[in-house]
């Protein structure tokens, strides 16, 4: 609980003082803190239970904690200079902060309606968070939308939670598991869809992607690169726990149900993301696209698959926080306007080759980081080897393939357009820049520590 | 670790050329590549003449665990398969930067992207673990990418996304084969370890499918061809020198190191198809050379159609084939990265590549338009000159194999005659069109001679001695076809 109780601290320093320096050096003092914190306890191998076995601190959750505190301490960094100038910068970061708080605290529920207070925890300050740029209507206009969807979602959600508790007359997953063995009840099985379609939503897997391009393009660019990947990464967390832990003997259901959302989720994502011409907006439907591949597998969960499912989705959540939120920090270095890239391999190459880095590893391109996501997917497809996971793997393929064409359009207006005259002048640097190039070598040399991760994300297994 | 040194050498050299200061001159720019560029050649040098005649040595090889639960690690190795085109990639990467005479701008980033790829080239041929492999064939694909689209022609746009596309597509399926062969069998991703093939024949044939698609969309094997010759006509001169000379290796070696002895039963019902390709490839290459107006464009299609010889002898499945495709794969790269650095010469001097506007160049180009001579004789598979061994080679394997496709083959050497006899009367003898750049050209300068230098002499050099390659080559050709259970 430690992290936690720092986040807390933390909170308390956020609103007392006024000085912004000192709140921001407070902000990312506590993200670091977090992460060391869930770092050391996960190298101690610390596994406890707390509120009666509701709360639980394993490997599994410290390994996405880190994912969390990570991309906090990243959003931080990039936020300070943005929120410094408007002026809002404790409300913005300590938003930042109550996210985060959420996202780590999701990832340990073992009890359903702890993990729905978790879940709205994370995102009720994220409806704020997107709404945060009040000088732009869009950002109203994304907050708006996804504040109902978000509502919606929300509800659905709730309403599966309380008919799984109606059919096995308890929320801790361990007597969920009971009800779910044998042939499935209506009430049990429809509690299950809603419960998966609510979770569809925060994930934003279609056919309930809807918001997503809208509130990150209407989010203050930290905040988008920071929803994409923490809230993401908590939900994929606490699904795979609901599911593993709560209704392992269900899992022919619902890994053809995953596998159906997979591959559905896969071609909406890349078919829509080929027309934009707005690389905020792009990055958005390509985070639809990445929701899919690694709900592809959640299709794998079973049989032989299942150890390297659980690894493969720990190490896609890796692999994407570290290139999304590199991609995300270059349009807030760049611009969003697919043409404000044009030459800037002549202009700015260190940034360039960056942006090119970050778009390989979104395609899959060895050595980048991506590509081993992908390729885990595909081991586990493969063990897996089912009807349903074959198509999942040949669909990840093919959109693979289909992404090509938004990815490189960047890399090909950066390296082969010439500048766009009077394009405006370079904005934020420093920092952002110190992120950019972070994430961007970590992007690179991601498979030189493949192999302790992995050891990592099968030790961290449920099983 | 010598092996290690050498692919991963041209990283440091590229580290190095992006750190250049802008200010720095483009002379003190060329002369860093070229030092660094010599570097990884002269190691490779120096493996051939200490160990050629045991590659397998443990000072050349490495294993270590990458990703211990999926039995994927970084192995590297050297073996007689993969030396020839270990070799020339680093001579050709050292040829190309000798030849960036046309390359004027950003000339720092050029060479470190070059670099990229020489890391992907020789690694490629050094691996020793499927997803190793894949990893450094994927290296290749974005450098490449960039060099064309950046530092091509005017329609290098549409040239570089269309390469792009379509040999992604063919890399993204074969990475399917490979994943779904490693796992099935283990999951063990050691070459050496799959070598031979334990699965049964109805999952080899399966697998097989993806993998040998995704290679020969990179060779390019015929009906998968349309991204090259855009790209290869849109290039500059040095780049193409890679382009042409290895890349196509990448396809052809992935056959010979992976498909063949890895899945011998699953190969074996694609055989036919693959000798089929090989004699469409030298006769459609042939035929479409032949109307070509553009220089290098007849020179690309006569590039895709000794390409074939390679495929040929892989599907021979039999000694004489097999060697000759091993070393075919290298002649291949000689000659055509000594052509095309040929053509971006006389295009240079005689301010265009039509043929129909040339003409009479050997009077004022003697050494130009002689080396073109040789060039083109080596393509034609003159006795004398290397091509003629490898080529010879595999079609007497494909005969021996498949005889309509050897005599169609053979058939493929007389259309290569007439074209490039025909391309030779056009350019370098006959009358000279009255031009005014045609009259002041003047015959090719000291850089440009020691770029296709090296290459004529060592299509001489293994014309006459081919035992220099072939003995190097024989003991891996021997495994392979134990593994495949040819004779």
């Amino acid at each position: 609980m430690a992290f936690l109780f720092s986040m807390v601290v933390l909170m308390v320093g956020v609103f007392a003082p006024n000085s912004k320096g000192l709140v921001a050096g407070l902000a990312v003092l506590g993200a670091i803190s977090t992460f060391v914190t869930a770092a050391v306890l996960l190298a101690a191998g610390f596994e406890g239970e707390f509120l009666g076995n509701a709360y639980v601190v394993d490997a599994f959750a410290l390994y996405f904690k880190l994912i969390v505190a990570f991309s906090a301490l990243f959003a931080i960094l990039a936020a300070i200079r943005w929120s410094g100038r408007t002026g809002d910068a404790p409300e913005y970061l300590m938003l930042i902060l109550a996210v985060a708080v959420g996202a780590m605290m999701l990832v340990s529920m073992r009890d359903l309606f702890g993990l729905f207070v978790a879940i709205e925890l994370a995102t009720i300050p994220s409806y704020a968070l997107v709404a945060f740029d009040r000088r732009r209507r869009e950002s109203s206009e994304g907050g708006m939308k996804y504040l109902l969807t978000g509502v919606m979602a929300s509800s659905i959600l709730l309403y599966g939670i309380v008919l799984i508790y109606g059919a096995s007359g308890s929320a801790n997953l361990a007597d969920v598991g009971q009800a779910f063995s044998g042939s499935l009840s209506p009430v049990a099985l429809l509690g299950l869809v809603l419960l998966i379609s609510g979770f569809a939503f925060k994930l934003s897997a279609a056919p309930f992607h809807f918001w997503t391009p809208d509130a990150y393009q209407g989010a203050p660019t930290s905040a988008a690169a920071f929803l994409s990947v923490a809230p993401k990464a908590a939900t994929f967390a606490i699904l795979l726990r609901v599911l593993l832990e709560g209704m392992p003997d269900a899992a022919p259901t619902w890994t053809s149900v995953m596998a159906f959302l997979a591959v559905l989720t896969m071609f909406v994502g890349n078919l829509l993301a080929l027309r934009q011409r707005n690389v905020r907006r792009m990055l958005a439907y390509s985070s639809i696209a990445h929701s899919g591949y690694i709900l592809g597998a959640f299709a794998a969960l079973r049989g032989a698959g299942l150890d390297t499912a659980v690894q493969a989705v720990l190490i896609y959540m890796a692999a994407y926080t570290i290139m999304n939120l590199g991609a995300f920090f270059v349009i807030d270095l760049v611009g969003e306007d697919g043409k404000s890239f044009n030459g800037l391999f002549r202009s700015r190459p260190g940034v360039a080759a960056c942006m090119a880095v970050f778009m390989a590893a979104l395609v899959g391109i060895p050595p980048f980081s991506g590509f081993f996501g992908k390729a885990w997917v595909i081991f586990a497809g493969v063990q897996a080897a089912s009807a349903a996971t074959y198509i999942v793997v040949g669909a990840l393929v093919i959109n693979s393939v289909l992404s090509v064409p938004y990815y490189f359009g960047i890399i090909r207006n950066m390296f082969f357009e010439d500048p766009v005259t009077g394009a405006e002048e370079p904005k934020g640097t420093g920092i952002v820049l110190f992120c950019v190039y972070a994430l961007a070598i970590a992007t690179t040399v991601f498979g030189l520590f493949i192999g302790p991760l992995s050891a990592l994300a099968e030790r961290s297994g449920l099983l | 670790m010598i092996t290690t040194i050498t692919i991963f050498f041209p990283l440091v050299a590229a580290v190095v050329m992006l750190a250049f200061p802008r200010t720095a001159d483009a002379r003190t720019v060329r002369y860093t590549a070229l030092g660094l560029a010599a570097v990884p050649f002269l190691l490779t040098l120096y493996i051939y003449f200490r160990h050629r005649g045991d590659l397998g040595a443990p000072s050349l090889t490495q294993d270590v665990n990458w990703i211990e639960a999926l039995g994927i690690g970084y192995r590297v190795g050297l073996d007689g398969l993969g030396f020839g085109m270990f070799f020339l990639s680093a001579l050709l990467t050292l040829i190309a930067v000798v030849a960036s005479w046309d390359v004027r701008e950003n000339l720092k980033q050029y060479f470190g992207i070059l670099f990229i790829a020489e890391v992907g080239m020789l690694g490629v041929f050094a691996a020793q673990d499927l997803i190793l492999f894949y990893v450094f064939f994927e290296i290749t694909l974005i450098p490449m990418y960039l060099l064309v689209g950046v530092w091509g022609d005017e329609n290098r746009r549409p040239a570089a996304v269309k390469f792009f596309i379509y040999t992604f597509l063919g890399s993204t399926v074969m990475l399917a084969g490979f994943l779904a062969l490693g796992i099935l069998s283990g999951p063990n991703f050691s070459i050496d370890a799959l070598n031979g093939g334990g699965l049964p024949r109805g999952a080899q044939v399966a697998i097989a499918a993806p993998i040998l698609f995704g290679l020969l969309v990179k060779t390019p094997a015929v009906p998968l061809h349309s991204w090259l010759l855009d790209v290869y006509v849109s290039s500059p001169t040095s780049t193409n020198v890679v382009l042409s000379g290895i890349l196509p290796k990448l396809g052809t070696y992935g056959l010979l190191k992976v498909a063949l002895p890895l899945l011998p039963q699953g190969v074996e019902p694609y055989l036919p198809i693959i000798a089929a390709l090989g004699v469409v490839n030298i006769i459609y290459g042939s035929f479409v050379a032949f109307m070509q107006p553009d220089l290098k464009a007849l020179v690309a299609y006569s590039s895709i159609g000794t390409l074939g010889f390679i495929l040929l002898g892989v599907a021979s499945g039999n000694a004489v084939g097999l060697n000759g495709a091993v070393m075919q794969q290298v002649t291949h790269g000689l000659y055509s990265a000594l052509l095309f650095i040929l053509v971006g010469v006389i295009a240079s001097r005689a301010g265009t590549r039509n043929i129909r506007e040339l003409g009479g160049m050997a009077a004022r180009m003697p050494w130009a338009g002689g080396l073109l001579a040789l060039g083109a004789l080596a393509a034609m598979g003159m006795p004398g000159l290397a091509v003629f061994v490898s080529e010879f080679m595999s079609i007497m394997g494909g005969f021996v194999a498949y005889p309509i496709a050897g005599a169609l083959a053979a058939l493929g050497i007389i259309l290569s005659v007439m074209y490039l006899s025909y391309m030779l009367r056009r350019t370098i003898f006959g009358p000279a069109p009255e031009r005014p750049a045609l009259a002041a050209a003047t015959d090719a300068g000291p850089v440009e001679m020691s770029a296709v230098v090296p290459l004529a002499f060592l299509l001489v050099l293994l014309g006459i001695f081919p035992g220099l390659l072939i003995s190097v080559q024989r003991p891996a050709v021997e495994l392979l076809l134990a593994a495949i259970g040819g004779s």
